[in-house]
């Protein structure tokens, strides 16, 4: 039982549920106290021992099902007209005793057994199906199984050649039951690998490429970015609450002076949140990197700070709303859009965004703010404002521009990178999530 | 405080640690299965799954702490308060919230007493020192009385250590743990795991009894690996019909079998849709008390339109109902 119970705890761990030692003993006590008897309560007693969020519930359920998967396997029918004469002369294998009895119970627990000896829990690649396949069929018997066949076909008697043909159907189901199990038990051993391999991948992959089906999991990546981002800031926010007036320590501490108040003690609740406006190019140029951005800006938006968001082209809309009132994906897919928010795709004109800023949304702009802008500051040789971007830099407590493109072209062509530049607390490459994260780092700790 | 503990907890020194107290049997009548548990909780008014039984019946044998996460309102923090009615011992409920530290959740030393005594007491220092010679005498005269200022007497505890300290065992419930500080969770650890706290100035005190521990969770944050890995862990989702049924009708035993039905029905129809607030467990009862007020026999649309501010707390998810009423009340007349 617990090399079995072992055994799952490998496979939920591969599947991305993180079980330590203790939770694993805990799981053995579990089991062993609940016994095994009942299906539900086992299920449910490891799955308070093991899998401790929604999340990993989730993965919980499908790999118990899938391990402890209780149709039996298929048999097929047994001869009606007459069982088959045994001891026809030779001595049959115990495999092939099992076939011809329909042990289904005894087929199923060697079965297992082959399977723990071959490693299949060592699995990785589903080339490797056949293969394990075969060490499995071989480590239940099957060469007996196939002597056990040709012996019986070449006795050439009418109930041994019956014998031999039930023989080989039964070995074909089994066979086919054998090629389900490792089908089953490949996802099990093998889904981490590449499940971690992908993310691995995501996380260096240029964000333009990222297609829709992996969204959901860069979803999750910067979750957990954002997760670890809350953390530290709440930990710095911690840190800034010591220093009014602290009766109790106060007190404490000056007990030895007879309760004279000589050693002041202080505490002080100083709670500063980054305020932060984001200006995004949406133009045809940048549109699969913006889409990240957003999307991290989203995230941020729910996690961590105030955030007003605008996005540009031609023009400059606010589109805060659209982050608060739609879920993420629909929110993305109306902010490429445009729909109803008058924004116009022609060409980029960072000179016209900036404007329009200036006149609308200056106010919102603080000492305290921090102003992200992302784009490829690729103006198609309009006026680039440069006045505006100034007044921005001197209300603002810091201007950060991310741009796409890697800085060996910053200000070639049509590009203004180097002029912005100037007015820019920072100016970084950031077309990655490492890229990201480094920015991110930066904000949270400068102040 | 006194009114509770009967003596004080054991004290154990760093050095010497006494052997681990193990947690009374006395209720293990009580938990002697999940099937126990299930219908003795029934009785107390609280219908739970074969899962929630599961769980406590293994966090009572196991000694374990449970931490149940759950959307608000399917019922959390009733599982604790109806444990401790199941047990019948004392329930210590700490409400976590962002700023919680241990002088309001684990202990305090009651200043004021300690000032006040050390005023009273000045006069007195004169006989304790009286036939000494020399400061160094003084002082080890006054090293014989300890740190008397630092002991039990001056030591006001709050809800954790409270739970410790009752001689019956109790249950202690961390309410909405998720609200608290990481810095909070940090010191639950030693709670959690030993049962037992440390006060810098006294040494370790363990828990006369081990309490049973429930820390609820609303998943607005997610809790360190520390903590999970010394809890059991229950999610409890909102309940399918049949259950939900099933706790209508230990709850509000008046209502009409066939306004249960509908309820449950209706309820189940307004979870689909998109709203900021679904409606809890909790406001299906209460819809359901609304309705026996009424004397209602069956539901209809202008009754569902005259009372949605009983389980619907939004302006905006009640224009939402509004809207899809006629398409809901079908859906969930089919579901019947």
């Amino acid at each position: 039982m617990d090399q079995v119970l072992q055994d799952f705890i490998a496979a939920l761990r591969n599947s991305g549920v993180r079980i330590s030692v203790a939770e694993n003993m805990d799981a053995l006590h579990a089991a062993a106290f609940m016994g095994c008897a009942d299906r539900q309560d086992l299920k449910d007693s490891l799955s308070a021992t093991l899998a401790k969020s929604q999340y990993e519930k989730e993965i919980f359920d499908s790999c118990f099902d899938r391990f402890f998967c209780t149709e039996s396997p298929s048999h097929p029918e047994k001869d009606s007209h007459g069982e088959p004469e045994m001891d026809t002369g030779g001595q049959d294998s115990s495999l092939t005793e099992m076939l011809l009895s329909g042990d289904n119970v005894g087929l199923s627990i060697a079965m297992r057994q082959a399977a723990r000896q071959a490693n299949i829990n060592e699995i990785q690649f589903f080339t490797q199906k056949s293969l394990y396949t075969r060490r499995i069929l071989q480590g239940m018997g099957m060469e007996a199984v196939e002597g056990d066949i040709r012996r019986l076909s070449g006795e050439g008697m009418g109930t041994s050649l019956q014998k031999a043909k039930a023989l080989k159907d039964a070995r074909d189901a089994l066979m086919q039951n054998v090629r389900n199990f490792v089908e089953q038990q490949y996802p099990l051993f093998a889904g981490a690998a590449t499940e971690e391999i992908m993310e691995r991948y995501l996380k260096d992959m240029r964000l333009s490429n990222l297609e829709q089906r992996d969204f959901q999991r860069m979803h999750r990546i910067v979750q957990k970015m954002v997760k670890r981002l809350n953390d530290r800031h709440s930990k710095r926010k911690k840190a800034e609450k010591r220093g009014c007036f602290d009766l109790k320590r106060t007190l404490r501490a000056n007990v030895a002076y007879q309760g004279m108040i000589i050693d002041p003690r202080w505490k002080s609740k100083k709670i500063d949140r980054a305020d932060i406006v984001a200006l995004c190019d949406v133009s045809r140029s940048v549109e699969d990197f913006v889409r990240f951005m957003l999307l991290f800006f989203y995230n941020l938006n729910e996690a961590v700070v105030r955030i007003r968001s605008y996005i540009f082209c031609s023009n400059l809309v606010d589109v805060t709303h659209v982050f608060e009132e739609h879920p993420v994906e629909e929110a993305l897919v109306r902010l490429q859009r445009g729909v109803g928010l008058g924004i116009r795709f022609g060409g980029t004109d960072y000179g016209q965004a900036l404007r329009d800023f200036k006149e609308n949304w200056m106010d919102r702009v603080t000492n305290r703010t921090t102003v992200i802008i992302l784009g490829d500051a690729r103006n198609n040789f309009g006026d680039p404002e440069m006045g505006i971007l100034r007044l921005l830099q001197e209300r603002s407590k810091r201007i950060i521009w991310l741009n796409p493109e890697p800085p060996t072209f910053w200000g070639t062509g049509d590009s203004e990178m180097k002029r912005y530049m100037a007015y820019c607390t920072l100016s970084r490459e950031c077309s990655t999530v490492n890229h990201l994260q480094r920015v991110v780092d930066y904000l949270l700790r400068t102040r | 405080m006194d009114g509770i503990s009967s003596g004080f907890a054991h004290l154990v020194g760093p050095t010497q640690r006494r052997e681990r107290i193990l947690m009374n049997h006395l209720h293990d009548g009580k938990f002697a299965s999940p099937e126990e548990i299930t219908r003795g909780f029934e009785k107390a008014g609280y219908v739970c799954s074969r899962k929630i039984a599961t769980t406590l019946y293994l966090a009572y044998h196991l000694q374990k702490p449970v931490l149940v996460e759950g959307p608000a309102g399917v019922g959390k923090t009733e599982l604790a308060k109806i444990t401790a009615a199941y047990v019948d011992v004392p329930l210590i409920r700490l409400q976590c919230y962002e700023g919680l530290d241990e002088s309001k959740a684990l202990y305090e030393w009651k200043y004021g007493k300690q000032l006040l005594y050390t005023q009273i007491l000045k006069d007195k220092l004169n006989d304790v020192l009286k036939g000494a010679k020399g400061l160094s005498q003084s002082m080890s005269k006054l090293h014989e009385y300890d740190d008397i200022f630092f002991s039990e007497h001056f030591l006001e505890p709050r809800p954790l250590l409270k739970a410790l300290q009752v001689a019956e065992g109790s249950v202690l419930l961390v309410d909405e743990v998720d609200k608290s500080d990481q810095e909070f969770e940090a010191f639950l650890l030693e709670i959690l795991s030993d049962f037992q706290v440390s006060v810098p100035e006294i040494g370790t005190i363990e828990a006369l009894c081990r309490p049973f521990v429930f820390l609820t969770s609303n998943n607005t944050r997610e809790m360190s690996e520390a903590l999970k890995r010394r809890c059991l862990h229950l999610f409890i989702p909102f309940p399918d019909p049949r259950l939900e049924k099933e706790i209508l009708r230990v709850r509000v035993p008046d209502l009409a079998e066939i306004l249960q039905m509908q309820l449950v029905a209706f309820i189940h129809q307004v979870r689909k849709l998109d709203l900021k607030k679904v409606p809890s467990v909790s406001e299906t009862i209460d819809w359901a008390r609304v309705m026996l007020l009424l004397n209602a026999s069956s539901l209809n649309q202008g009754l569902i339109r005259d009372t949605l501010n009983v389980f619907v707390k939004f302006e905006d998810d009640i224009n939402i109902v509004h809207e899809h009423l006629h398409e809901i009340t079908a859906a969930a007349m089919k579901e019947m």
